[in-house]
């Protein structure tokens, strides 16, 4: 135990980007306070207009939150991506950035980016159109997961408080693409 | 010869019996290596140290003990800065010292270019396994050098001086210096070739040779360095600095040694290894949340376009996924399950440069108190299946480029782990990837004759202080914040230019290139050159630029990956008679598509591809332009970045308006009296509801995207490059294969 706390105003100052820079500073270099996680997430609970408890923040915009016996992926104007063992940018909306104009506007410079070879794929909330990531990978390759959380081992193990009904930690991507085929192949 | 040791008990004391080992207690290195491996697979603790005696007892003690130990080697690293006389030492500090245990573990280490750490005990641990103790010798005053990849490192122009540490006759430790030289004789320029592909071309290999003793280098090795580079006073001054640091650490250490005793020296300095470890898991589950994280990094290798061999001459993509796994014990398990084949290229990597990857990587994110050692790697698991990129099956690969993945990909495993670290809650130690160092940025490896008439080879090395961070999550991206190299600048244009045939006319930000987000990437800088009085110059662009058609997977939450480098050049320039005209020359880049050296300079223009040589020869007066940016990340959607933030951007020329408005999607308007930018708040508020409804528009639901991409995949829709790239990587992974088909639903059997 480090015995540092910051107050709930200086975690919603750091969320913010208002924190002075000194202070950030003194974050970085101190010893790390024991309760941030705890406050962090109460400041974060303040901001969102839904009520669901955040089980853990994924991006600025994105939590995984409890919703009856469910977690799930939940933007923060509200919109339900499904449980959060399934990458959610398969719930998402998603734009290839392919023809040269595109690639301009971003890149004015010379470059050699090759839309037959590179998809800049843009996922946006398909409740708000925030832009949630921009993943650019090989043509072809599968929807990057990018973090799937050990949420019960982080609750039981490191944060000493179980959450109820665990859930297995495995990757669920592979059986929605699954439906999906039986889908396509039941047409 | 009297080496100056502390505690020396002269050359009667280094008579051993055969039976006697130089180890502590009289044992023999290989004893000591194989009782502390065995303790730490029997216990799971470094040494077998369940308890922490010597802390417990008093750990301010071991504390002054490691603050000791870690002036010593910063005062060692200083030292060397004084007696070489290269800029890359002087200007840009790319060189480290560490203090070693007798069996090569990392005690404390200098700030620098510490990828190298755990690999100079690599080498110390190879001499031990090769018995150096009985068939070469290991003396006091001896040192070994090592730049071979085959045993450890980076590549060959980062050498390695290794000199023991005795006490009273006994080996208490080892010193270690790294330096990066600019010429170790490899094909032009010198240092990474762009055209090597086997070792035999990489130049002169030192493989943990005793090239010194009692504190004097051979003669044979100062004559095989003289005729074997192309500028030898450099390398061997550099040689002269590390054997200058090794001498002063080990003094200092010795010093110590006598004033804490040398048992509580060497359980001491074992402890701080053991308390290093432990502390590492406890920041991990402090700091992050345990789970799995994934990116892939591609590696484009065109040699077809540059000089290499026939038999090795083809072109081709590697790939190479990455899992990163945080353990719930707090372990890291970096999982390359999936890489494709390695080549005959440079850009391999091998598991000794991943581990110098990984300590690049925590050192300066998560273990960056000044204890970190060999303890932090200690929690570190690998997956590196053999006969792969990650771990080549050949001895005889080029190395000049094994950093591909650790600088690359070792940036996107930086920007996964700033997502645990986000998630957690302690936003001041995210950051988005950048690219270490000068992986993707347009420098240019330079070989000919230099403006004193005589042979040279030299890479410009001041990208590191040129290239801007990636966007964290609470402020924009920083200028110079290369994590490869954390203490270094770009270094003066005036000693630059002592030592390359070029005149520096510009260093200048250039408008539109960060990676934009709600906080972009930090800027990075064009630097504009003028070939000074030279008539035989040959350009190597970019050595490392590995990511081309396919960009860096930089950008988060919805931040763009910024533009990587790229380099201009301009021959039969006509500046020489615009200087006698007095009118302007090429200093940067004003604008998009309008930079000076096409404005102002007439000549023949080439805007080389990176990774190959330039088909031209540069002269006096010619025009160099290259941008050291790396494709860092921005951080968040453009369209919340605050508008205070972009009016600062466009009126210090980060920005141009017209990418405001279509990427940050903020309006404003320059007052000519006021000489700044106005936000148009209203426009705004329009602008970014409107692209917000776009967006809703143009995009389509992911199942259909999926749809599609899955016929083009059966249907075999891609350039045959990224068809053998995807075949090469499911015909060698176990596990990433059954993904790789899972998620497109294809048979079990499928390949393009």
């Amino acid at each position: 135990m480090s015995g540092v706390s910051y107050p709930k105003e200086v975690i919603r100052d750091l969320i913010e980007g208002k924190l002075p820079w000194d202070q950030v500073k003194s974050m970085i270099s101190g010893y790390k306070d024991d309760d941030r996680f705890d406050k962090y997430v109460d400041v974060l609970q303040e901001k969102v207009a839904w009520g669901e408890r955040i089980l853990l923040p994924l991006t600025d915009q994105l939590y995984i939150v409890q919703k009856g016996s469910e977690r799930i992926v939940k933007c923060e104007c509200g919109y339900e991506f499904g449980d959060y063992r399934e990458n959610w940018k398969l719930k998402a909306l998603i734009h290839i950035r392919d023809s040269k104009e595109e690639l301009e506007e971003i890149y004015p410079y010379p470059n050699e980016l090759d839309p037959e070879y590179c998809e800049i794929r843009e996922h946006y909330c398909p409740g708000c159109g925030a832009q949630l990531e921009v993943d650019v990978v090989p043509f072809g390759y599968p929807a990057v997961f990018d973090f799937l959380p050990d949420l019960d081992a982080f609750y039981r193990e490191w944060l000493g408080r179980p959450l109820p009904e665990e859930k297995e930690f495995k990757d669920l991507t592979y059986e929605l693409t699954r439906r999906w085929a039986e889908e396509r192949q039941s047409k | 010869m009297n080496t100056g040791a502390i505690g020396s008990k002269g050359p009667e004391m280094q008579q051993r019996s055969v039976n006697k080992g130089v180890g502590w207690g009289g044992k023999t290195l290989r004893e000591l290596w194989e009782e502390k491996e065995r303790l730490y697979r029997k216990t799971g603790c470094y040494y077998g140290l369940r308890d922490l005696p010597l802390w417990k007892e008093d750990p301010l003690k071991l504390e002054v003990l490691a603050s000791r130990l870690l002036a010593a080697a910063i005062a060692g690293r200083e030292t060397t800065r004084m007696i070489s006389a290269s800029p890359i030492v002087r200007e840009v500090s790319e060189l480290a010292v560490a203090i070693y245990t007798p069996e090569g573990d990392c005690i404390l280490q200098s700030t620098g270019i510490i990828i190298h750490i755990p690999l100079m005990g690599q080498v110390i641990e190879w001499m031990i396994n090769e018995n150096y103790e009985e068939e070469v010798g290991i003396n006091e005053g001896d040192c070994f050098t090592s730049n071979d990849n085959y045993i450890a490192g980076m590549h060959p122009p980062d050498v390695y001086d290794i000199t023991p540490i005795f006490y009273e006759g006994e080996l208490a430790g080892w010193v270690g210096t790294v330096i990066m030289e600019a010429d170790v004789g490899a094909l032009a320029p010198g240092c990474m070739p762009s055209g090597a592909t086997e070792r035999f071309v990489e130049g002169l290999r030192f493989s943990a040779e005793k090239t010194a003793v009692n504190d004097r280098h051979l003669k044979v090795f100062e004559r095989r360095a003289r005729l074997g580079t192309r500028m030898p006073d450099l390398f061997l001054l550099d040689r002269k600095g590390a054997l200058a640091a090794n001498v002063k650490v080990r003094n200092e250490v010795g010093k110590i040694i006598q004033e804490f005793g040398v048992e509580f020296y060497m359980e001491g300095t074992r402890e701080l290894i053991e308390m290093e470890r432990r502390a590492q898991l406890e920041r991990v589950r402090k700091r992050a949340v345990p789970g799995k994280f994934h990116s892939p990094t591609s590696f484009e290798i065109y040699l077809t376009r540059t000089i290499a061999p026939p038999h090795h001459a083809r072109d081709r993509i590697t790939l190479v996924p990455f899992d990163f796994h945080i353990k719930p014990d707090g372990r890291y398990y970096l999982d390359f399950d999936g890489a494709g084949s390695w080549g005959w290229h440079a850009a391999n990597a091998t598991p000794s440069a991943l581990l110098g990857g990984a300590c690049l990587m925590l050192t300066q994110t998560i273990a960056y108190d000044g204890k970190a050692n060999q303890g932090t790697f200690l929690t570190l698991e690998m997956n590196t299946p053999y006969d792969t990129f990650v771990n080549p099956s050949s001895p005889n690969i080029a190395a000049s480029m094994l950093f591909s993945w650790p600088v690359i990909g070792g940036a996107i495993w930086m920007g996964l782990q700033s997502r645990a670290f986000f998630s957690r809650g302690f936003l001041e130690e995210f950051r988005a990837p950048a690219p270490m160092g000068f992986a993707t940025s347009g420098v240019v490896g330079y070989a000919g004759k230099n403006q004193w008439g005589m042979d040279f080879g030299f890479p410009i090395m001041e990208a590191p202080g040129c290239s801007g961070s990636g966007g964290f999550a609470i402020r924009d991206g920083i200028l110079s914040d290369a994590i490869i190299l954390p203490p270094s600048d770009m270094g003066n244009a005036e000693v630059w230019e002592l030592v390359l045939p070029l005149l520096w006319m510009g260093r200048k930000f250039i408008p539109d290139a960060c990676g934009w987000g709600k906080y972009r990437s930090g800027p990075s800088i064009m630097a504009t050159y003028m070939v000074y009085k030279t008539d035989l110059l040959s350009l190597d662009t970019n050595p490392e630029g590995h990511c081309e058609r396919i960009g860096c997977n930089t950008g988060m939450f919805g931040g763009y990956p910024a533009l990587s480098g790229f380099a201009k050049v301009s021959v039969n320039a006509n500046t020489m008679e615009l200087i006698q005209q007095q009118q302007s020359l090429a200093h940067g880049e004003g604008y998009p598509g309008a930079g000076d050296i096409e404005e102002n300079i007439r000549g023949d223009l080439i805007i080389p591809r990176m990774n190959s040589y330039v088909k031209a020869i540069a002269k006096h007066g010619d025009v160099i332009q290259c941008y050291m940016g790396m494709g860092a990340g921005g951080t968040g959607d453009p369209v919340k970045r605050n508008s205070a933030l972009a009016k600062w951007d466009l009126d210090n020329g980060l920005l141009t308006i017209d990418r405001c408005r279509r990427i940050c999607c903020i309006d404003a308007r320059y007052g000519e009296m006021a000489e700044e930018w106005a936000i148009d708040e209203k426009k705004t508020a329009e602008l970014r509801q409107k692209t917000r409804k776009k967006r809703l528009a143009k995009g389509i639901p992911a199942k259909e995207w999926w749809q599609k991409r899955r016929q083009d995949i059966i249907d075999g829709n891609l350039p045959p490059l990224l068809k053998e790239m995807y075949n090469d990587s499911l015909a060698k992974g176990e596990r990433w294969p059954g993904e790789f088909r899972a998620f497109w639903q294809l048979p079990e059997d499928f390949t393009f």
